[in-house]
């Protein structure tokens, strides 16, 4: 067992140089790199009209943000990053398998509010506390998941209404359960902060980026990142679940249950974004949780991450380290006169844009035949 | 307890009695006449559905409404505005396009409506006229925002319901970020001078005058008179037959000399437009300020369309229940027992979303969806 | 003698083919032409060209010895030109007239106005007898009467020149009498026809001449009086071509297959699909279920394999009943199935050739360990496949199944199923869309199947099939058995009598 252990780390390791370099030549990323630049230039372009001087600053302030206060920014874009990664797994896993999984809001939401509940309540805990507290992040998410998979595998209901239903009862649901479970915090419109035992410890990140509000919310992202990677490309499991999402009926003929198969890649797209909220609430002097009526945007800024990523696993590491990077560089756009929310339009206009993915790549390909002769995968 | 539930049979077939032997209400073969005339069961069913509406709210009344007229009203600003976005959505996928960027469409009509209409709100011209430009220019921003999901959708053939959501991502950030540009606050404030107190003569129609006519806004009648246009140009039309063909079979509608993505586009445009003024419509009856969010109604049209089967009568069935629904939230303080009953307010704001789960998950089984719909038009394949 | 249409050194290329190679086709006026070929050989893009659905890259056409462009279905209605496709454009939910119209509706004010085009309709199906009712929906009648709403459709945009696409392969031999019957007529009438093929009987029947395509290129025209069904067999396919197959003595052993009073309902409708069947299948021989598509053949196979519920009745395989097991049960327990759909059901497009060949095997303790896959042995697998069954493709085992050709997909297929050793091989119209070369290939596989002593049950539309492959033959008329018969001493009218229920037999 060992020895097998040893052998899939060593292939794995000797493969990064090659898991690294070769999405830089294949069109996937060129894709990705058009979408990009096609959604900052549409930002820039507003930026141009509104402010006319101040926009070549303020473009230089998003390309540049995360550098600003040295190895702190870049702890910021870590601690950005985490739960983006996971938002970005849960919806690319989902993807995968032939689900839209646009509920992560929702399932951030009740993962949130149990891994909260647990992180203040359960201080007997001790050392094991804050485990506990990821852990019941986990399965509340992964409850979230499992109504919507069932109501489409059992009942046929169309997972992009149900999944956003419940991101809406999970909004509404949260001002009745922090009211009923003593949680609310200073304000009516936020949590209590978990105990310092609940919260995701440092691991060494502080002093490595100089920051006191980073956790191992990344290496546990980025761990998670590697285990669905693994789960989807080397498994039976995973090999069930991508064939269900690419052809159910032929999936059905090859005794594949594809009922089976949808309701646990929801679970486990809900457990992923369970994760997530607790990279993102389970902290002591950093994001608290607010109980308002809008859902939890990092659950649709996953979707641009995932998309970015045409659902890799792997990329999907690259792209949410990109969009945390956007929006650090964000927040310091008031100082030039731009409102943060332009960001917002910025990742919009690139999900847009990679979803013209298809023509472009066809595009490209055409070209590259003319002129170069050959190929491009 | 059987003999209560033997009155109530008992009782009931009195009635069926009484109303078949008198020709008031009766069944004739296959057709249903009422006064001894037909009536066509489409009509049948809408009234039908309003008046089991109107019994539920009359008990309520019983239980202690003061205002059961309030209720009324403002049930109507609810089903009103849904029906005509999910009609939106009717068109967008009868003609083969999927749109889940209803929400998008709605927050961003909403927003241009609201700017016109603060900026000319103090102005000389009459309120109502403001008020009407202000749903115009709703409708054509909707309609021109609904371009850019057209023009991926058709042109570009991407994936539809990315696009969807990408202009869902789009509208309340670009609003949120003009809103701090010109006003400094997360939301526009308007001042609501279109509220009718007494529209003259009409409110002297027993019952149904004091309901419709008095203290609503006319906006509520633009809207009932668009959506039975919206519904008649989709089935009675040469434009509507051929939209209808492009969602089927796009290919049996190219063969016959249709232009194919035209149809999609101005199916695409429609539900923009509707959903455009849907989204202003929302806004103006029910709340003091614009906040560049449609709090889920667009998808909840969406269910309305789905579950309605993509067919307008049914999608105004619906819509009526789950309006009612959703009025409970803004209403329940009006209702003596379940303001007395003490649950936290927001329990009301999950219900429709609760709800609709439960009516979907009877009604997705037989999905009888526009059979094109999703898929981009490929004239190549055969 | 005039040519009404003439279509000069047309070339017509798609990404990786050449469809048409400078091809020329001549129709004289009051003819009607037959366009035969096998399947690929480019009549159908050829007929695209000529109804303005694809534009040619070469080659020029003409029109009452005018030349014409052709760039969309328009163009060619108003040079009086129509198509009868092999996949019917008729909108499911439309009732018949709004189908015959759509696009060339009456109005008034915008809204359709029914009543004269209803009256129009009327009086063509009259004239050219072809009965239907204007008000019924699509979904509500039969495959026969859609043909004739389509032929309505070309008639009601005054076409002069009517070009049929396979048209017979959703008939009963009955219906092709009518079709054929209704073609004379119009010819009567003035009109000229061009009627693609590749059924040698239907030519000799019908055409005046036929001009033949292979591969996309022009082989030649003939007059069909003057030419024999294998002349023009040869001229098709190429080589002189062997219409029987031999085959060893049948040798029979237990039954493997046995099916009970079965019924299947449908799955939308709730009315029968298959209404009590009982039939079975022994060791060493191929029994065919002859029909006409939509007969109830895809629910009985599905029943049996599991694709579909079962409402009544039992299934027994080597004497166990699996009437209620899950498909991986039933594959297991020793079924092959080569489905009717590749695309559909037999394959992933998405994935591998290497995938797509373990798709019913990647759980043996062979393919994974632990749920962790072996892609050493799964690539091994695929090789040694790609070499026993000579399938072709771009990149060995890497290859997108997508990107292979039909044949090839197809023979992709049989390879996994025959690999797996299985007793009872189900296969669907297993050579449906294949080319000469390919179908041969498998005919003989199966019959090495059945002589190695397993169970064959071959579902086919093709009467050339049924006869030269099967040892006995059953036919399944609206979801019931029909006739049981011996392929040695039944015929082609016999089958198609049976077929279309004219006739009923008696079973064993």
């Amino acid at each position: 067992m060992m020895k097998k252990l040893i052998s899939i780390l060593k292939n794995f390791i000797l493969n990064i140089p090659n898991t690294l370099i070769k999405p830089f030549t294949k069109i996937g990323f060129l894709a990705s790199l058009f979408a990009i630049i096609s959604g900052i230039l549409v930002g820039f372009l507003i930026m141009l009209v509104v402010n006319t001087p101040y926009a070549g600053g303020g473009l230089m302030t998003i390309f540049f943000g995360g550098f600003n206060k040295g190895l702190t920014s870049i702890g910021d874009v870590l601690i950005y990053a985490a739960p983006l990664l996971l938002a970005g797994l849960s919806v690319g896993f989902a993807f995968k398998t032939g689900l839209f999984n646009i509920g992560v809001s929702g399932q951030m939401a009740f993962g949130a509010f149990l891994a909260i509940f647990v992180g203040v309540k359960w201080t007997f805990l001790g050392d094991f506390h804050w485990i506990v507290a990821v852990l019941a992040a986990i399965i509340g998410g992964a409850l979230w998941g499992l109504i919507p998979g069932l109501l489409k595998a059992l009942f046929n209901v169309h997972e992009v209404v149900s999944t956003i239903m419940m991101n809406w009862i999970g909004v509404y649901g949260a001002f009745v359960a922090y009211k009923a479970a003593g949680l609310v915090g200073s304000t009516t419109q936020n949590a209590q902060k978990v105990a310092r035992s609940g919260a995701l410890p440092a691991w060494g990140l502080d002093s490595i980026f100089n920051s006191n509000t980073i956790n191992n919310g990344i290496i546990l992202a980025i761990i998670a990142a590697i285990l669905i990677h693994i789960i989807l490309n080397k498994t039976t499991f995973g090999f069930e679940l991508k064939a269900v999402g690419l052809n159910k009926d032929s999936a059905k003929y090859a005794g594949i249950n594809s009922k089976r198969n949808i309701i646990l890649s929801m679970v486990i797209a809900g457990a992923l974004s369970g994760l997530a909220a607790a990279t993102l609430y389970l902290n002591v002097t950093g994001e608290t949780y607010k109980i308002e009526t809008y859902p939890i945007e990092q659950g649709f800024e996953g979707i641009a991450v995932a998309l970015l990523a045409y659902s890799g696993p792997l990329p999907i590491i690259a792209s949410s380290i990109f969009f945390a990077w956007l929006k650090v560089g964000g927040d310091q756009l008031s100082g030039w006169g731009y409102d943060p929310n332009i960001i917002g339009v910025i990742i919009s206009a690139i999900v847009y844009f990679s979803a013209l993915g298809f023509i472009f790549k066809k595009v490209v390909k055409k070209i590259f035949k003319k002129h170069f002769g050959g190929e491009i995968i | 307890m059987k003999k209560i539930i033997y009155s109530i049979n008992h009782f009931f077939q009195k009635l069926s009695r009484i109303l078949t032997q008198n020709k008031i209400l009766y069944i004739e073969g296959h057709t249903i006449k009422m006064f001894n005339r037909n009536i066509s069961p489409r009509l049948f069913k809408i009234l039908f559905t309003l008046f089991i509406t109107l019994l539920i709210y009359f008990f309520l009344f019983i239980f202690g409404t003061a205002s059961l007229f309030f209720v009324l009203r403002r049930s109507i600003y609810i089903i009103v505005p849904l029906i005509l976005v999910a009609f939106g959505g009717l068109y967008s996928e009868r003609s083969g396009i999927v749109n889940i960027a209803l929400e998008g469409m709605m927050v961003f009509g909403a927003f241009i409506g609201i700017m016109f209409m603060v900026k000319f709100q103090d102005s000389s011209l009459n309120n109502q006229i403001v008020y009407l430009i202000g749903i115009l220019l709703a409708g054509i921003a909707g309609m021109l925002f609904s371009l850019i999901h057209a023009f991926a959708s058709i042109n570009m053939k991407a994936n539809q319901i990315i696009s969807g959501t990408a202009l869902n991502l789009l509208a309340p950030a670009f609003a949120l970020f003009v809103i701090k540009l010109m006003y400094g606050g997360e939301d526009i404030l308007f001042r609501d001078d279109y509220f009718v107190r007494d529209m003259g003569f009409l409110t002297k129609i027993p019952v149904l005058g004091p309901i419709l006519f008095e203290k609503g806004y006319y906006s509520t009648f633009y809207t009932i008179v668009i959506i039975i246009i919206a519904g008649i140009f989709l089935y009675k039309t040469r434009i509507g037959l051929r939209l209808r063909a492009c969602g089927e079979h796009p290919h049996a509608a190219d063969a016959a000399g249709i232009k194919v993505s035209k149809m999609r586009y101005l199916g695409v445009m429609i539900s923009g437009l509707l959903a455009g003024i849907g989204g202003l419509l929302l806004v103006v009856p029910l709340d003091v300020a614009y906040r560049a969010t449609a709090s889920g109604y667009g998808f909840l049209a969406l269910a309305v369309l789905i579950s309605g089967q993509w067919k307008p009568t049914r999608i105004v069935v619906v819509a009526i229940f789950f309006g009612f629904m959703l009025n409970l939230s803004g209403a329940y303080l009006s209702i003596g027992f379940l303001r007395d009953a003490g649950l936290p307010d927001k329990v009301y704001s999950m219900i429709p979303f609760i709800l609709t789960l439960i009516v979907l998950a009877f009604t997705s089984k037989t999905s009888q969806a526009p059979r094109a719909a999703g898929e981009p038009y490929d004239p190549g394949k055969r | 003698m005039e040519y009404i249409i003439e279509m000069l050194n047309i070339t017509k290329k798609f990404p990786g083919i050449i469809a048409n190679d400078n091809i020329t086709l001549q129709l004289r006026k009051g003819e009607i032409l037959a366009l035969l070929g096998e399947n690929g050989a480019g009549k159908s893009t050829l007929m695209s060209v000529l109804f303005g659905l694809y534009q040619a890259e070469e080659g020029i056409i003409k029109v009452n010895g005018k030349e014409v462009k052709i760039e969309n279905a328009k163009d060619a209605n108003n040079l009086s030109i129509g198509m009868v496709h092999q996949h019917f454009k008729l909108v499911h939910n439309f009732t018949v007239a709004e189908n015959i119209i759509l696009g060339m509706e009456d109005t008034k004010y915008g809204f359709v106005k029914l009543d004269d085009a209803i009256n129009r309709i009327i009086e063509l199906s009259e004239r050219y007898k072809l009965k239907i009712d204007p008000y019924a929906k699509i979904e509500n009648i039969t495959v026969g009467m859609q043909q004739r709403v389509e032929i309505l459709k070309m008639l009601y945009r005054h076409a002069e020149i009517l070009i049929f696409d396979e048209p017979t392969a959703v008939l009963t031999p009955q219906e092709i009498g009518e079709l054929i019957k209704i073609m004379k007529n119009l010819i009567k009438e003035g009109k000229s026809i061009i009627l693609i093929t590749h059924k040698l009987n239907e030519i000799k029947a019908v055409a005046d001449r036929c001009s033949v395509l292979r591969k996309g290129k022009y082989i030649g025209t003939v007059d069909v009086k003057d030419t024999s069904p294998e002349q023009l067999a040869e001229m098709m396919v190429g080589r002189k071509v062997n219409f029987v197959i031999e085959k060893p003595e049948l040798v029979l052993g237990e039954k493997i297959l046995e099916v009970k009073n079965l019924t299947v309902l449908g799955a939308h409708s709730h009315k029968p699909q298959v209404k009590n069947i009982s039939f079975n299948v022994r060791q060493g021989e191929i029994l065919c279920i002859a029909g006409i598509e939509g007969n109830g053949q895809t629910a009985l196979v599905e029943a049996i394999t599991g694709l579909t519920t079962i409402h009544e009745g039992q299934i027994l395989l080597k004497g166990d009943d699996i009437t209620l097991n899950s498909i991986r049960n039933k594959t297991l327990g020793g079924i092959g199935h080569i489905p009717e759909d590749r695309h559909k059901h037999g394959l992933i497009l998405d994935y591998t050739l290497a995938e797509n060949l373990i798709l019913q095997s990647y759980f043996n303790p062979e393919f994974q360990k632990h749920g962790f896959l072996k892609f050493d042995a799964i690539d091994n697998h695929g090789r040694k496949l790609i070499e026993q069954f000579d399938i072709r493709s771009g990149q060995g085992v890497k290859t997108p199944a997508r990107s292979m050709s039909g044949g090839n997909q197809q023979k992709a297929i049989v390879a996994r199923e025959f690999d797996r050793n299985p007793e009872l091989m189900i296969a669907v119209t297993p050579t449906r869309g294949l080319d000469a070369g390919a179908i041969e290939y498998i005919h003989k596989q199966l019959i090495a199947l059945r002589n190695q002593g397993k169970a064959v049950l071959l579902i086919s539309l093709e009467l050339d099939e049924v006869l030269n492959v099967s040892d006995r033959i059953m036919v399944i008329y609206e979801g019931e058995l029909v006739a049981e018969v011996d392929p040695k001493t039944t015929t082609e009218n016999e089958l198609g009598l049976y077929m279309s229920g004219s006739k009923r037999g008696v079973l064993s």
